[in-house]
């Protein structure tokens, strides 16, 4: 059943400073009044549900140092010993770089020393070089080819040997076929050999069936004369 | 060194032009500010244009920082003033006129796209976060603020009342109009869920 004191009761109890007397009275209320009480407990729960926030990361952002740096004119940041050296590394590999791509010498002999640019070239050795080279790729490609005639010779070996067999069964079955079209020949031959046999004994015996009752026509004048 | 001296320390540092301080200035309350942003705009863009524009803010007034209160105190105090503002202009740009409960924005939204890769206690932080957020975008931003206020940064009724300019009472029965609706609207979703 509501109660009239609900809301101005769970007001006060929310307050910060809340009397002592008003905090008992308000106890007392609690104990007796089931409605209050079972607000008053709702409303804790939501307070407390509310309360189970976790803090979430904040996206980056630049924090206003831009505008900070800007306004304050920091253009730079102070550049210091160790800023004055930063450039040393990018600058060691750029050398590094340059040594590499022109192919840098340096070589000390008894008269000093020849710091040369690109590789010396020496003719006789630079032949030898391309001989062997050529002698290599010659005796590879030797190698290669005699690799593919094997290669291509079982290949075509394998080949003829698939068609013969292919061959020699389709004979088999060509000759099959053949003799059973010739069975059947002969036997509808014979079939018919004997229809026309059994014909022509019909025919003779029609022929004889005449011949007696032409005699017995014949005998039956001569009679009758 | 305790807390206080050492905003001391940085806010001076900074009004002397070290761009370092200022930066560890803005890493001490970024956090508290962007979270209360969550709280009251409802989503993560207007909580960082919060962010922007209230640190904006203390730049622009470090100057005027006497040191008779707390930084902190000082920097909500902003905080609070900013969100105002700030909830203020979407209502114009969105053409509401009354103050009620701003159901156009999407709660969810505040939930990063890729929270299914977190660890699962994330995605539980994520998940009370997104209820909460839910709950508190039900109320009124007025309502929303006094239970920002009260409830997560712990303010007295006469704080709030001074802050906000008006009686201590009037503080407390929007606390305790906003607890209420916030219970009805929990108790809704508990019996739909």
């Amino acid at each position: 059943m509501p109660c009239p004191k609900t809301e101005h009761l769970l007001q006060e109890y929310f307050a910060d400073d809340l009397a002592p007397l008003a905090g008992e009275e308000i106890e007392r209320h609690l104990a007796q009044c089931e409605h209050c009480s079972q607000e008053l407990e709702a409303l804790l729960l939501t307070q407390t549900q509310l309360s189970t926030w976790q803090d979430e990361k904040t996206p980056h952002w630049d924090r206003g140092v831009e505008l900070f740096k800007r306004e304050n004119g920091i253009s730079k940041e102070p550049r210091g010993w160790f800023s004055a050296w930063q450039w040393v590394p990018t600058a060691a590999s750029l050398a590094m770089f340059g040594i590499l791509m022109l192919n840098i010498s340096f070589a000390t002999t008894e008269s000093g020393f020849t710091l040369s640019f690109g590789a010396e070239v020496n003719d006789a050795d630079l032949q030898d070089v391309v001989s062997s080279l050529r002698a290599e790729q010659e005796a590879e490609f030797d190698a290669l080819m005699a690799r593919f005639e094997e290669r291509q010779d079982a290949n075509n070996l394998q080949l003829i040997q698939a068609v013969m067999t292919q061959t020699q069964q389709s004979s088999a079955e060509n000759l099959d076929r053949l003799f059973a079209y010739f069975e059947e020949q002969r036997i509808q031959d014979m079939q018919l050999l004997s229809q026309s046999y059994q014909q022509l004994v019909d025919s003779d015996y029609a022929t004889i069936q005449s011949l007696q009752d032409l005699a017995q026509f014949v005998s039956f004048q001569s009679s009758v004369q | 060194m305790s807390s206080i001296d050492e905003d001391e320390a940085l806010t001076a540092a900074a009004l002397n032009g070290s761009a370092v301080a200022w930066e560890k200035l803005v890493r001490r309350y970024e956090s508290r500010v962007y979270n209360q942003g969550l709280r009251l705009m409802g989503n993560p863009a207007d909580a960082m244009d919060l962010v922007q524009e209230v640190f904006l803010g203390v730049y622009r007034n470090l100057h005027r920082f006497r040191g008779d209160a707390k930084f902190s105190s000082w920097v909500f105090r902003i905080a609070h003033n900013k969100a105002v503002d700030l909830n203020r202009r979407k209502r114009i740009l969105a053409g509401t006129v009354s103050g009620g409960a701003e159901d156009d924005q999407d709660p969810l939204d505040s939930v990063p796209t890729d929270a299914r890769s977190e660890p699962d206690n994330r995605l539980v932080q994520f998940e009370q976060n997104k209820n909460t957020m839910e709950l508190l975008m039900q109320l009124p931003f007025e309502q929303r603020l006094i239970v920002e206020l009260k409830i997560f940064q712990s303010l007295t009724f006469e704080e709030i009342a001074q802050m906000q300019d008006i009686s201590e009472n009037t503080a407390k029965t929007r606390f305790y109009t906003a607890l209420r609706k916030l219970k009805t609207v929990s108790e809704e979703n508990h019996a739909l869920s």
